[in-house]
């Protein structure tokens, strides 16, 4: 291994402006504090950061790494541990340089974006030509790219636009030997409007429901598919977020909906999905907006059980849902079905269109899929639990299971006290099946935060076993090992995958295809005892 | 990959015999013959009733060096998918045709691979909902098959993915290993699971890939689905045909964008007029008379209403639909002449009661289909255009059938030749001129994604690096080469 | 307050990327989503506020050690702000701009100085002015006005050049037409001329806060002296020292205060000025970093937990001045104003700021021929500021790069529009 041969190599391939050993700056890629569990909160530091420019440079880099036994772990935007290096010898690969829309196919409804494109810019250029991008729940500063080929893909208009990793279709991609596959039509033509075959479709060996985290190489363009936007093509809006100032769009209806029980909730839900009419869709708590809105709000509330119960339960079955019509009839027939779904399950839907300042910090902010974001404010920073998502049954009932785990955390004031229950619930394309994560909040500062981080993802994960459900990380090694012989030992068709595109296991890879042991040595017995146990029961083969 | 020391008929047989039992096992000329297609003949077909079956006839195939070839659908097979090569054994999961679970709430069937679209269709009936499917399946065809051919379903708007309408799966591996796909996957037993409340709708993983990708398209090279959970969507209580019948296919290429964008459209599908005629037709004089009626193309849309006030939403979309139409150029209408609207209802909703409803015209035929998009079409009818003219095939006597996919964004796009089967010279005038026809289509972009017989060769000389990767997955999932042998890149023989 | 002070600003960082870009929801295109010239010219992440954050937690826990190569990516930076005001959209713990003084702070204190940054140091030492010109010249900008000295009579408004328009021959004409517009609206002005001194802004960006100080306690007590009540500054960078630095640093000035753009909406609304001449043209609007999001007020020090601070003593950059030179634009008969994508508290940054101008020229100009470009996408014939380090850079960029733009003073078109100078062919040089 020589990473100062390698390093001379990179400077000429990419420019010494666009490559960095120094340490202070290497850890600018080490500082991985969010969704890391891990309480120091760096992982490891790269030995060299460099910008590729090109698909040709990608590849370059690449095969650097492995003439000179160097791992390489590519980014677009960085946000999250998974981005960090997890072995000694990574070579950073920071794709910002690589940020173009390549070209939007307004009829075929399609674009075609490198890595450091984010939803923002696809969706502010998407709207011009009516159309609009699915943008993830982390927001838009996050790469499409990057979610489509290699993370999840959940948005809170995935109702009308589904989740990323179905919104692919040509891929560009570069193997971690430096070879180019490219699929789909695009392999066979240069075309991008088709992502499968010919024949079996290899965007079954580049993810699943989850990526391979830079796993498995570099992916330098996709195709993404865009949908309809009856909305205008730019939106006029003063003030930034919680202080915007917006109109009311045409033919645009938004709606809060109470639902007095979780039946009436979950048949409402089903029947919303059945009728086709949202554009977007997110149920979460009321104690959930007070949250992001008024994040203190909930440490003078220690003891005010009254008040609590009132927000809690009155407000228990929150909807939030955006109508578009693609004409004045079409949005009157929404609402007036809306209206109809919601009394029939003795429910009150509130047109927010007249809150005007709610409206106004509202709308874009879903659309545009930036509040989600502001679950920041609390602590500093926050974790989700969630698991494999079927139908919307089993989401309601994961509500319930986590904001009973999140109680007991709570009480011993070692997560945030947002009032437990705090979904971010989704369902993707009509219903078809759905998502929901509980969010919990911390301080990253707090030592007895990021001690009790590890027991609740073990929590978490004994959970969705519980419910038959593959656990949100099983990126990680350690759920990998211990999911994959309850799930048809999908972990060594990864490997097999990794060892075939891979052959000197050049790319970091340990979200993909590595297993480990959980380290039980700190974890109550009884804990132990009760994974152990729901594993063995949750076996079928 | 070679296969083990072959053995006589009879050994092999009774080898089978031993681990399937008997009754599984079949050598009978008849039904050998059928799967043949008029090509070579398999030595045995297998008939499991059980997935416990299927795995071990895949292990024993392992054993034995055997060429197996899954078939899941009643004959004549046509697109020569599960032709078998000399001395194969069928697989014929025909005959696994429970329908496991129906979920009205989560509108979704778990179902084996024998059960097809009119029985599955009648069984959800009952419950309000409707079966996504191709236009005209075979009546013995089975929904799974379909599916994993990738074959396009009429309702584009419900076409989210290339691999819908399929969700999960359970599938055997060529190596033998039993693997579950999507939120089927585990961990728990189905039963566990659906006592959690889980309907097996979520069609991606296990973890990190979605081998169900895999197995799609694979016609059968790398694994057999023993059930499958396939999305249904609400039958509409109301539901109304239109028609655009157009001399410019261009007008009703710009209508079809502009509606499917929307998603305003259920049914969206254009046809010339002998494809129409072929729809619609019950005997070859009446699809030459029906389509002498008819303009150069026809576009079939539907609006529908749902549970609530479907009235007022067809009315809605009839108005806004409209102004597109006006936009185009183009003008709705209710009827086409001369055929009763029952009958396109029963060709959109009903399986053909005929194999195949494209032998309606002179009985024999030969189709060119491949995927591209709408507003590539023209040029792709221009090429085919230039083929018909060199091997002297008249262009009215071609049918074209356009059917948008993935809401719009590409199409699968078919050119059906017609021919007398009885007449051998004009067999072998539209197997030379499809073969050239396909060859030029390909270098002008069409996209051979179900590469059956010689497309395989057109497609994948074109793709090295999707080769070289498809190997690997060949690789991993059926090492030993045991099944489907000579199909598509996986040059086993 | 030294860097280990900001700690838990640095630790927060989530590394959301958010500081990189205009907050999102204001997104307008591709092209002009990015808000940070710093990242947007060099990459690495280390060029953004959270990246300089989280070097400055890497030496502050002894992961690594401060350098020439980590001094010069901290300075290369024009604190123009925009990175606080987006990570503020999300967090209400972290003071970004803070950290990145504090980081400057620590160059000096650790001698990883720029040699050019030391020279200005020098010349604001000997002359009083970052240029080093000589001090005996400072008024001369005034020659000719018949305008008070404060040292020597009172005036009720005490009006502040600057360094730049002090010296800058070129925009000498902006500073001397703002004094003779506020003079025929009736206003008693007075000027320090050869006594005024620089406002100490840009010692304090530089990390000399001791040498701001300096700076700071010079200027109050001469406002002080002056007796006047109202000081009233054409220098965006002075009005954000005067407004939130001074305060900051504990220094107060006792007067009113007032840009002149807020001083021109003041006197048009009162009828005192009258804007009466018609200005046909379309014109685009920059806001200078240090009249918007940089000037807020100073609103207190909170010394405990950040995520407990009182919403109100939390800068967002939400109350720099915005509104008031719209309006004055507004109100010039035959003018039409048209945004650019990135205005207000998000602003792109003209390049001059944080002694980039000064060390790093190259991109200093880089970034205001970014800032062209968006001004040209806009269709507008002329861009309109009020900052002399704007102008300044504005001009050199239009003259370098060719581009039809004019490039205007808002003093300039209120001259125009008050009939006291003709409307020429534009001031793009």
């Amino acid at each position: 291994m020589s990473v100062d041969e390698a390093y001379r190599e990179f400077v000429e391939l990419l420019g010494e402006e666009n490559v960095s050993r120094e340490p202070a700056v290497l850890d600018c890629y080490a500082w991985q504090p969010t969704f890391n569990d891990d309480p120091d909160r760096w992982v490891k530091r790269p030995v060299a950061v460099v910008l590729p420019s090109s698909t040709e440079e990608v590849q370059e880099v690449v095969r650097i790494c492995n003439r000179h036994g160097l791992r390489f772990k590519s980014f677009s935007t960085g946000w999250g541990a998974w981005n960090g290096p997890t072995f000694d010898n990574v070579v950073q690969v920071d794709l910002r340089r690589m940020d173009r829309i390549v070209e939007i196919d307004a009829k075929n409804m399609y674009a075609v974006i490198e890595p450091y494109v984010n939803g923002a810019q696809l969706q502010a250029e998407a709207m011009k030509v009516g159309l609009n991008t699915h943008i993830i729940g982390a927001g838009p500063n996050c790469s499409p790219l990057a979610s489509a080929t290699s993370g999840w893909g959940v948005g809170h208009d995935s109702i009308y636009m589904s989740y990323s990793a179905r919104n692919l279709l040509g891929v560009e991609w570069v193997l971690p030997d430096g070879e180019l596959l490219r699929l789909g039509t695009l392999g066979s033509s240069g075309e991008w409007f088709n992502g499968d075959g010919p024949g079996p479709s290899l965007r079954g060996i580049m993810r699943g429901s989850c990526g391979a985290l830079a796993g498995l190489g570099i992916f330098t363009r996709c195709a993404l598919k865009l949908y309809n936007w009856p909305g205008p093509p730019e939106m006029e809006i003063d003030g930034i977020m919680l202080d915007a100032k917006m109109e009311v769009p045409e033919n645009i209806g938004y709606y809060m909906c109470f639902f007095p029980d979780r039946s009436s909730f979950s048949d409402a839900m089903y029947k919303l999905g059945e009728a086709e009419i949202a554009y977007n869709a997110l149920a979460t708590s009321f104690g959930g907006y007070l949250d992001i809105l008024t994040p203190r709000l909930f440490r003078k509330l220690e003891h005010t059980g009254a008040l609590r119960s009132l927000i809690t339960e009155t407000f228990k079955f929150t909807l939030a849902v955006l109508l578009a019509g693609n004409s004045a009839r079409e949005l009157a027939y929404q609402e007036k079905v809306l209206h109809a779904i919601v009394r029939e399950h003795g429910g009150l839907a509130m047109d927010v269109t007249k809150m005007e300042d709610f409206f106004s910090m509202l709308f874009m902010s879903f659309v545009r899929a930036t509040i989600p974001a502001l679950v920041f404010r609390m602590g500093g920073s926050f974790s989700t639990a969630l698991d494999r998502n079927d139908s919307l049954d089993t989401q309601v009932t994961w509500r319930e299971v986590i904001r009973k785990i999140k109680e007991g955390y709570i009480a011993k004031g070692q997560i945030l006290d947002d009032l437990a229950d705090n979904p971010y619930f989704v369902p993707y394309e009509n219903n078809t099946w759905c998502h929901c994560e509980v969010v919990y909040q911390y301080d990253p500062r707090n030592p007895e935060h990021r001690e009790a981080l590890e027991p609740i993802f073990l929590d978490v994960t004994i959970a969705a076993i519980e419910r038959c459900m593959e656990p949100l990380f099983t990126s990680d090694p350690r759920v990998r090992k211990l999911i994959s012989p309850l799930a048809g030992n999908f972990g060594r068709y990864q490997q097999a995958i990794s060892r075939g595109l891979d052959p000197n296991q050049a790319a970091d890879n340990t979200l993909y295809s590595v297993e480990a042991d959980f380290d039980f040595s700190g974890i109550d017995p009884e804990r132990v005892k009760r994974l152990q146990g729901v594993v063995e029961q949750r076996r079928w083969q | 990959m070679a296969g083990k020391k072959k053995e006589g008929k009879g050994a092999l047989r009774e080898k089978l015999a031993e681990v399937l039992g008997a009754e599984a096992v079949s050598d009978d000329p008849d039904l050998l013959a059928s799967y043949a297609a008029g090509g070579e003949l398999p030595a045995l077909a297998l008939r499991p009733r059980e997935a416990s079956q299927v795995v071990e006839a895949v292990r024993l195939a392992n054993r034995e060096g055997l060429n197996l070839v899954p078939v899941s659908s009643g004959p004549p097979h046509h697109h020569g998918g599960s032709r078998p090569l000399a001395g194969a054994v069928m697989l014929d999961l025909s005959g696994m045709d429970r329908i496991i679970r129906l979920d009205r709430r989560n509108k979704v069937a778990m179902i084996e691979p024998g059960v097809t679209f009119g029985r599955l269709q009648e069984a959800v009936d009952p419950l309000g909902l409707r079966v996504l499917k191709p236009l005209l399946p075979r009546w013995n065809k089975s929904v799974i098959a379909s599916e994993l051919e990738r074959e396009p379903i009429t309702i584009p708007k419900y076409h989210w993915d290339m691999n819908d309408p399929l969700l999960c799966t359970e599938v055997v591996f060529g190596s033998g290993e039993v693997f579950r796909t999507g939120s089927a996957a585990g961990p728990g037993t189905l039963e566990q699971q659906w006592a959690e409340g889980l309907a097996q709708k979520n069609p991606l993983g296990p973890g990190q890939s979605d081998l169900v990708r895999l197995v799609q398209g694979a016609q059968g090279t790398l694994g057999v689905v023993t059930w499958a959970t396939v999305k249904l969507e609400l039958k509409p209580r109301m539901r109304r045909l239109y028609f655009l019948r157009e001399s410019d296919l261009g007008k009703l290429i710009d209508f079809s964008y502009r509606v499917l964008r929307p998603k305003q459209t259920d049914e969206h599908l254009i046809v010339d007029r002998w494809a129409l005629a072929c729809m619609l037709a019950e005997t070859p004089e009446e699809a030459q008379s029906l389509a002498s009626r008819q303009a150069p193309y026809t576009l079939i849309y539907a609006l529908a209403g749902y549970d609530y006030f479907p009235e007022e939403r067809v009315a809605y979309l009839e108005e806004d639909v409209g102004r597109a139409a006006q936009a185009c150029g183009v003008r709705p209408e209710r009827e086409l002449p001369g055929v009763p609207l029952e009958r396109v209802r029963r060709a959109l909703d009903d399986p053909c009661p005929e194999p195949f409803w494209k032998q309606r015209v002179k009985g024999g035929w030969r189709e060119i289909f491949f995927i591209t998009t709408l507003d590539r079409v023209p040029g792709m009818q221009e090429v085919m255009g230039e083929a018909l003219r060199e091997h002297g095939y008249p262009h009215e006597e071609m049918a074209t059938y356009i059917q948008p996919m993935q809401m719009g964004r590409n199409c699968h796009l078919e050119f059906d030749l017609f021919y007398d089967p009885g007449d051998a010279e004009a067999e072998r005038k539209v197997d030379e001129l499809c073969r050239a026809a396909s060859e030029r289509l390909a270098e002008a972009g069409a996209f051979f994604s179900r590469p059956y017989g010689l497309w395989a060769e057109l497609a994948y000389s074109r793709c090295p690096d999707t080769v070289r990767a498809l190997r690997m997955v060949k690789e991993m999932l059926d090492p030993a080469g045991v099944m489907n042998r000579g199909k598509l890149c996986f040059q086993e023989v | 307050m030294a860097l280990q002070d900001y700690l838990r600003d640095m630790e927060g960082c989530s590394r959301c990327s958010s500081c990189k870009w205009v907050p999102f929801n204001q997104v307008k295109s591709w092209r002009f989503a990015k808000n940070c010239p710093s990242i947007t010219r060099h990459n690495l992440h280390a060029y953004s506020g959270s990246g300089k954050m989280i070097m400055g937690l890497s030496m502050a826990t002894g992961r690594s050690q401060l350098n020439e190569t980590v001094a010069e990516i901290i300075y290369r930076c024009q604190l123009c702000g925009a990175c606080d005001t987006a990570c503020k959209v999300y967090r209400d713990d972290i003071d970004l701009m803070d950290v990145l003084l504090a980081l400057r702070a620590y160059c000096v204190e650790q001698g990883e100085l720029i040699p050019e940054h030391m020279m200005t140091i020098d010349a604001l030492k000997r002359e009083d002015n970052v240029f080093g010109e000589p001090k005996a010249r400072r008024g001369d900008w005034a020659e000719g006005l018949d305008v008070k000295d404060v040292g020597k009579e009172k005036a009720r408004v005490l009006f502040h050049a600057g360094c730049r328009y002090s010296y800058d021959g070129d925009l000498r004409e902006t500073v001397r037409g703002a004094v003779r517009l506020l003079r025929s609206s009736g206003v008693d002005l007075g000027i320090a001329g050869a006594n005024e001194a620089c406002c100490g802004g840009r010692a304090y960006e530089l990390g000399y806060q001791g040498e701001s100080e300096n700076f700071a306690d010079d200027m109050v007590s001469r406002v002080r002296a002056s007796g006047a009540e109202v000081l009233v500054t054409a220098c965006s960078d002075c009005y954000a020292a005067f407004n939130y630095l001074y305060p900051r640093m504990g220094k107060e000035l006792g007067v009113e205060l007032y840009h002149i753009t807020q001083y021109l909406e003041k006197l048009a609304g009162e009828g005192r000025l009258r804007l009466r001449e018609r200005v046909p043209k379309l014109v685009t609007w920059h806001d200078p970093c240090h009249l918007g999001r940089k000037s807020e007020p100073f609103t207190g020090e909170w010394k405990g937990d950040k995520l407990l601070r009182p919403m109100s003593m939390k800068r967002t950059g939400k109350k720099g001045i915005y509104d008031a030179p719209r309006n004055v634009l507004r109100s010039i008969p035959g003018l039409e104003l048209v945004e650019m994508e990135r205005i207000k508290g998000y602003a792109w940054c003209c390049g001059a700021g944080g002694g980039v101008l000064e060390a790093f020229p190259e991109f200093a100009a880089w970034t205001a021929a970014e800032r062209i470009e968006e001004a040209l996408a806009t269709g507008a014939e002329a861009l309109v500021t009020s900052c002399p380090w704007c102008l300044r850079m504005f001009r050199d960029a239009v003259a370098e790069g060719g581009a039809c733009l004019e490039v205007y003073d808002l003093t300039e078109l209120a001259l125009i529009s008050a009939g006291e100078r003709a409307l020429a062919g534009g001031a793009a040089r």
